[in-house]
């Protein structure tokens, strides 16, 4: 996230028209929840609530959302560092509102961050079961045990916007397949321990 | 060995016990047959020996056709039972592996056959310019009908040995019916 342009600090100064603090809080969430393309949408609905007119909604808008997201983007956490990033001359009390909405919602922003950023289809659940196999066409008597297992899988958040798509998988291991999958998840805790105590 | 083999067979037997002289010929003929049909020498041997029996005691007692007949049927008798209880000394020692075969043929849904793995730090992102978080994927490699399937998954580390801790479940379950 490039630095916030001097430009985009003239533009928060309307948000010294805005009804309430918490108002601004509002803003400010909606702001840095909404991706770039649903900044339109959102200036919109802000205007009246603003007393802004459409364009100076949309810079208002656009100004929080770079504010905000690059707070996040490099880590700052202590009000010196988000002051900072203010200019010289802009609104002192404004200042101190914005610092302290972005200080109380930095964490819960963090977090936001990683949980939609890319990856792989990610697990979301699973359930087990165990199931005696007590004949088939191959052999009429038996008593074998397996296990099903099913995984529930969420495509990209990234992809999906709002709407995940989860699909669920059952897969069916033999014992010794099982054996064989412990004994892999077993060396991974083993490297992760070694790793975590380095 | 087919009655065709089994009737050349006695015809070198037979041979042999008209023209006793002719031992060299008849241990060529015997070792040709067994090689021929496969057989070890050794136990055939033993069997023609068993069979010769028969005759030369007919001709000592001067046995009729009937009591011929009777001993070549006892005869016959001895060697299914002999051949009865090679077979199944062979069944006994081969019917585990030979379950096992059977219980592997039997269908299994999605079966799950192979498992990669590959965990790692993210270092950084669009939205976090230093992130520093482990991530765990996994390849999983399903059997679908004739074709394999795979599926990649991510996890997070709580994620992952909460999944540990329920295989392991999985796993006293199992062992706790087998």
């Amino acid at each position: 996230m490039a630095a916030v342009r001097d430009g985009e600090f003239a533009a928060l100064q309307s948000l010294l028209k805005a009804p309430s603090r918490d108002a601004v809080r509002q803003l400010c969430q909606e702001c840095f929840s909404s991706p770039p393309a649903g900044l339109g949408p959102l200036a919109q609905r802000a205007c009246p609530g603003f007393a802004a007119g459409p364009e100076e909604a949309e810079q208002l808008v656009s100004a929080l959302h770079n504010l905000t997201r690059h707070v996040v983007y490099r880590g700052l956490t202590s009000a010196e560092e988000i002051l900072s990033l203010f200019p010289e001359n802009f609104h002192q009390n404004l200042k101190n509102l914005l610092t302290k909405i972005i200080l109380e919602n930095v964490s819960a922003w963090r977090n936001e961050a990683q949980a939609s950023q890319i990856s792989l289809p990610r697990l979301v659940d699973m359930d087990w079961r165990v199931d005696i196999k007590t004949s088939s066409d191959s052999i009429s008597r038996m008593a074998v045990p397996t296990c099903l297992l099913q995984l529930k899988i969420q495509e990209d958040v990234a992809l999906c916007g709002n709407s995940p798509v989860v699909s669920a998988l059952t897969v069916e291991l033999s014992k010794e397949t099982l054996d064989t999958m412990l004994e892999g998840l077993g060396r991974i805790r083993d490297q992760l321990s070694a790793v975590a105590n380095k | 060995v087919s009655s065709q083999q089994f009737s050349a067979l006695t015809e070198v037997l037979f041979r042999f016990l008209t023209e006793p002289k002719e031992v060299e010929r008849f241990l060529t003929q015997l070792s040709d047959f067994a090689t021929m049909n496969k057989i070890s020498l050794g136990p055939l041997k033993n069997i023609v020996k068993s069979i010769l029996l028969v005759p030369n005691g007919a001709l000592k007692r001067n046995l009729s056709s009937e009591q011929v007949r009777a001993d070549f049927i006892a005869l016959g008798r001895r060697l299914s039972e002999l051949i009865a209880c090679l077979l199944l000394l062979q069944w006994k020692v081969n019917s585990p592996t030979l379950t096992r075969l059977a219980v592997g043929q039997t269908l299994m849904i999605n079966q799950l056959i192979d498992m990669e793995w590959k965990f790692g730090v993210t270092a950084g992102s669009s939205e976090l310019e230093k992130v520093g978080t482990i991530f765990l994927q996994l390849k999983l490699v399903i059997k679908k009908g004739s074709q394999t399937e795979n599926v990649y998954i991510e996890l997070t580390l709580p994620q992952f040995y909460s999944f540990l801790h329920e295989m392991e479940r999985v796993k006293t379950s199992l062992e706790s019916f087998s």
